[in-house]
């Protein structure tokens, strides 16, 4: 059977599991009902010029689930929360639209809620998914709009941007003005200096040389003082806190350079220096802008968990259900839970039994089965059934609003490695300061003439101004970042790389990061080699959705097995055991051992892995073990990771089996298990007391916190937004080997960069002497300093150069 | 070249070059850049369709004006 495409999602699948149309004489076919409903729905509305513009973009087929939330949203609380009332009675409210994968799916969002009576504006941004959407009150709903984006097969929640976005907002557009004003006067005084230094070799008339020297200063200023004042401020707040930085270095040595140039345009003696002004203040800006940028991003992805949470619960009286808003409930409270929702309160179960989904806790994508008496953690969803349960604690202490107030906590409070740079840095000006003070003092004494003593002071901070200093670490973190974008690996800050050489140990995820994160059958027996059952063991799993059935139903796809269609009818699932069926007159059933023993079967062998058996009436047929297996580079990548003296700890919210039997097959000694988000998080913490400088590794929600509080945080690139969006460094293709790439990426450049530090130290401690002495002539100090730069840049290219082991084999 | 007519090359080009920057800047401020993406790929799909569309949103919102002008609170 072929495989053909869904004609409304674009992804690929068997012919014979589509539903198959008639179109204008043509077939067409969709994976699911949701996909055909979206298609005719566009189709009816003229929007189907949607599917030229989404070109061989692939699209999540839409969720017709039960989704019977739409009520929330017009809520009392929630409006409070979310919708601003404008004076001429006109609503506004900010959306996280979900499922957009390009920009067709933006302009299809926007061209149906413009088609939309009573949407008065509604405007979505391409980059992070947001909308801002004005509508008329009287006219609709809040529930009606989102109601109108999920029938498209999108999903829609409001968020707040009130609290970090605009902020960032704001800081972003300062930065960029300050730097388009930087590069205007870079850019304009670039030409203007060739024009001086043609001068210089050709000879040029000194009223001409004036000219172009006022040009520059006029140009220079602005850029000093208005794009520079971010230097001047730092250095204002390090002198404060008696700290010399990189920003004090930045800022004299700009100053400096500047105030001489005046000098030189009024007495018309010397060259300017202005270029040197303008390049220094924008070279470092952008890459203070560079940082800025990454931020903005984590606050992003951080509303959309906000906004996913319930604001009104259903709250159980003697007399009466009713829905209450989230802040008023109070621990003792009794609570409904319907399917498909999350907890917000943690609590108790008190009435019914069923299956959560705890994987935004754990990480361990395999429902957990609950019954009376346990506790609910907020955070999980319930996925089968309607439970009650009686609330511990109240919403603000809970486990997912801890979460959140703490992962918005750590991005903002990321730890700093000091950078070695920054820390020579500040060494290095405070010498060259005294030096340039005794300088003058010394010529002062020495000569008499004031003006003299002061140009000469002034050019020992000119000639050892930070340009190979400056150039030292970004010309290598950029060789390091782009070597290591080639393998696939993602550093979204240049000063990672520096971090992460100095690291002292990896803590590492395991579901999902170590291991595969989905349970794959390993191993298969059928009871007196009778394999004519296949056909209905494949009927029985297939009836049911959880992801061990779905682990043998693949297994047995793919093992190339004759299979014909059975129909099993009474199918049954029992929360936690097994599934059951009728095929003719037998009972065939499958599940966990104590299923078994329940049915009266008796189990003889045992396993290590998750084991699902199945039987025929009494009879056992056949057994699959399963379990979530390593991935291949997982052993080789923690062994050299030791090599190197880094010490792997794992740190998992699964159960101690589990974690020791992965534990050892990657080679790990120390194991943290049953951790909770927090735990990973407090886990980090001891290791910062200790003195360790922490990777961390992993790719779950449930890492989040611990991967925004590690130093540096790695994250697959399959794994949450939030976790994604959190971390330092995103590894496109999941590959655990490239972790130890990462790391040795950042040796590499680390290395380059204490040899360029070295080199430019050198280079002062002989130029310095030279200046002191007066000697400084223009053509001597244009020729070393670019000499100093491209020695520089030539040592960083080598970090090119670098060996990976997978290239060896 | 005497040297006045250098200073007017000099002023006038900068002063152009000034006015565009001036233009940026006030399109950053007043939030056309926020949105890099929309840059690139909002313009693929920019045809009188779109046109059109806006103008309906216009005709949308001086509605909305108008009912406000209108409106009178009960007495």
């Amino acid at each position: 059977m072929a495989n053909v495409k869904c004609t409304h999602c674009g992804l690929i699948f068997d012919e014979s599991a589509m539903i198959i149309e008639e179109e204008n004489g043509k077939k067409i076919f969709f994976c699911c009902h949701g996909c055909e409903g979206v298609y005719h729905l566009l189709n009816s509305e003229g929007l189907d010029s949607f599917y030229a513009k989404l070109g061989n973009t692939t699209l999540t087929p839409p969720k017709n689930s039960l989704q019977d939330d739409l009520e929330r949203f017009d809520m009392e609380g929630f409006e409070k929360k979310y919708i601003k009332i404008k004076e001429n009675g006109t609503k506004e409210t900010n959306l996280i639209i979900s499922g957009i994968h390009c920009s067709a799916c933006v302009w299809l969002n926007e061209k149906v809620l413009h088609k939309t009576d009573g949407i008065i504006e509604a405007t979505i941004n391409y980059t992070n998914n947001k909308a801002k959407i004005i509508w008329d009150g009287d006219i609709l709903k809040l529930s009606r709009i989102i109601q109108i984006i999920r029938s498209i097969g999108y999903d829609a929640f409001p968020y707040d941007p009130a609290i970090q976005e605009e902020q960032a907002t704001k800081q972003r557009r300062d930065y960029y003005s300050r730097i388009l004003v930087a590069v205007f006067g870079m850019m304009n005084i670039m030409w203007i200096a060739i024009a001086q230094y043609a001068g210089y070799f050709t000879g040029i008339e000194q009223k001409f040389k004036d000219i172009l020297n006022i040009a520059e200063f006029i140009l220079a200023t602005p850029v000093l003082f208005y794009s520079g004042w971010i230097f001047f401020r730092g250095a204002y707040y390090g002198y404060r806190n008696h700290v010399v930085n990189m920003d004090t270095l930045v800022a004299v040595g700009a100053l400096s350079a500047y105030i001489y140039s005046i000098y030189v345009v009024f007495s018309g003696y010397g060259e300017v220096y202005f270029d040197s002004v303008v390049m220094i203040i924008t070279f470092v800006l952008v890459g203070k802008y560079l940082e800025v940028l990454s931020k903005k991003q984590a606050v992003d992805t951080l509303d959309s968990i906000t906004s996913s949470i319930p604001t009104e619960v259903l709250k159980i009286t003697k007399s009466k259900k009713e829905l209450v808003a989230v802040e008023n409930i109070k621990a003792g409270d009794m609570l409904e839970l319907k399917a498909g929702e999350k907890i917000v309160c943690d609590g108790l179960l008190t009435i019914g039994s069923g299956m959560f989904d705890e994987s935004s806790l754990t990480g361990e994508s395999i429902p957990v089965y609950k019954e009376v008496g346990d506790t609910l953690l907020s955070g999980s969803i319930c996925i089968d059934t309607v439970v009650q349960y009686r609330v511990t604690k109240e919403a603000s202490d809970s486990m997912l609003h801890s979460i959140i107030s703490l992962l918005e906590e750590a991005v903002t409070k990321k730890p700093r490695i000091e950078q070695l740079a920054n820390s020579i840095s500040g060494y290095f000006s405070t010498i060259i300061l005294l030096i340039a003070i005794s300088t003058f003092i010394g010529w002062y004494l020495y000569d008499g003439d004031f003006e003299k003593a002061l140009i000469i002071s002034i050019s020992v901070i000119v000639i050892a101004c930070p340009c190979a200093l400056g150039l030292a670490t970004p010309m290598s973190t950029l060789v390091g970042i782009s070597v290591a974008a080639k393998r696939g690996i993602l550093f979204k800050e240049a000063s990672f790389l520096e971090t992460m050489a100095k690291a002292t140990t990896l803590a590492i995820d395991k579901t999902g990061t170590l291991t595969h994160g989905n349970l794959r059958v390993v191993n298969e027996k059928y009871y007196n080699n009778n394999t004519a059952n296949i056909s209905l063991i494949y009927a029985l799993v297939s009836s049911s959705n959880h992801p061990i059935s779905k682990a043998i139903k693949d297994y047995i796809l793919g093992s190339g097995s004759k299979i014909n269609d059975l129909q099993i009818s009474e199918q049954k699932t029992i929360q936690g055991k097994g599934i059951e069926g009728r095929y003719k007159d037998s009972l065939i059933f499958g599940g966990n051992e104590i299923f078994m023993k329940e049915h009266g079967v008796e189990i003889i062998d045992t396993s290590t892995y998750s084991i699902f058996y199945v039987a025929i009436d009494d009879k056992l047929i056949a057994r699959f073990d399963l379990k979530d297996r390593i991935k291949p580079e997982s052993k080789r990548t923690m062994e050299l990771m030791t090599d190197d003296g880094i010490n792997c700890i794992m740190l998992t919210g699964d159960n101690e089996i589990s974690a020791s039997n992965v534990a050892t097959e990657a080679g790990i000694k120390d194991i943290k298990f049953n951790l909770l988000p927090t735990d990973k998080a407090e886990a980090i913490d001891n290791m910062h007391k200790n003195g360790d400088i922490v990777i961390m590794a992993g790719d779950g929600i449930n890492d989040s916190i611990a991967l925004a509080k590690a130093d540096i945080a790695i994250s697959m690139g399959s794994g949450a937004d939030v976790a994604i969006s959190v971390s330092d460094v995103v590894i496109l293709d999941d590959d655990i080997s490239k972790v130890e790439e990462a790391y040795r990426i950042s040796k590499r450049t680390y290395r380059a960069i204490r040899e360029n530090l070295g080199f430019s130290i050198v280079y002062n401690i002989i130029a310095v002497p030279i200046a002191v002495m007066g000697f400084v002539y223009p053509l001597v100090s244009a020729l070393s300093m670019s000499l100093s730069s491209l020695i520089v840049v030539g040592n960083a290219m080598r970090i090119n150069g670098i060996k990976f082991d997978k290239d060896k084999k | 070249m005497s040297s006045n007519i250098m200073i007017l090359m000099l002023s006038v080009s900068t002063f152009l070059g000034a006015l565009g920057l001036l233009g940026l800047l006030w399109g950053l401020r007043s939030g056309q850049f926020d949105d890099q993406s929309k840059f690139i790929d909002a313009a693929r799909y920019d045809n009188d369709e779109d046109f059109k569309d806006a103008v309906a949103m216009d005709e949308k919102q001086k509605k909305q004006r108008e009912k406000e002008k209108n409106y009178r609170p009960v007495d």
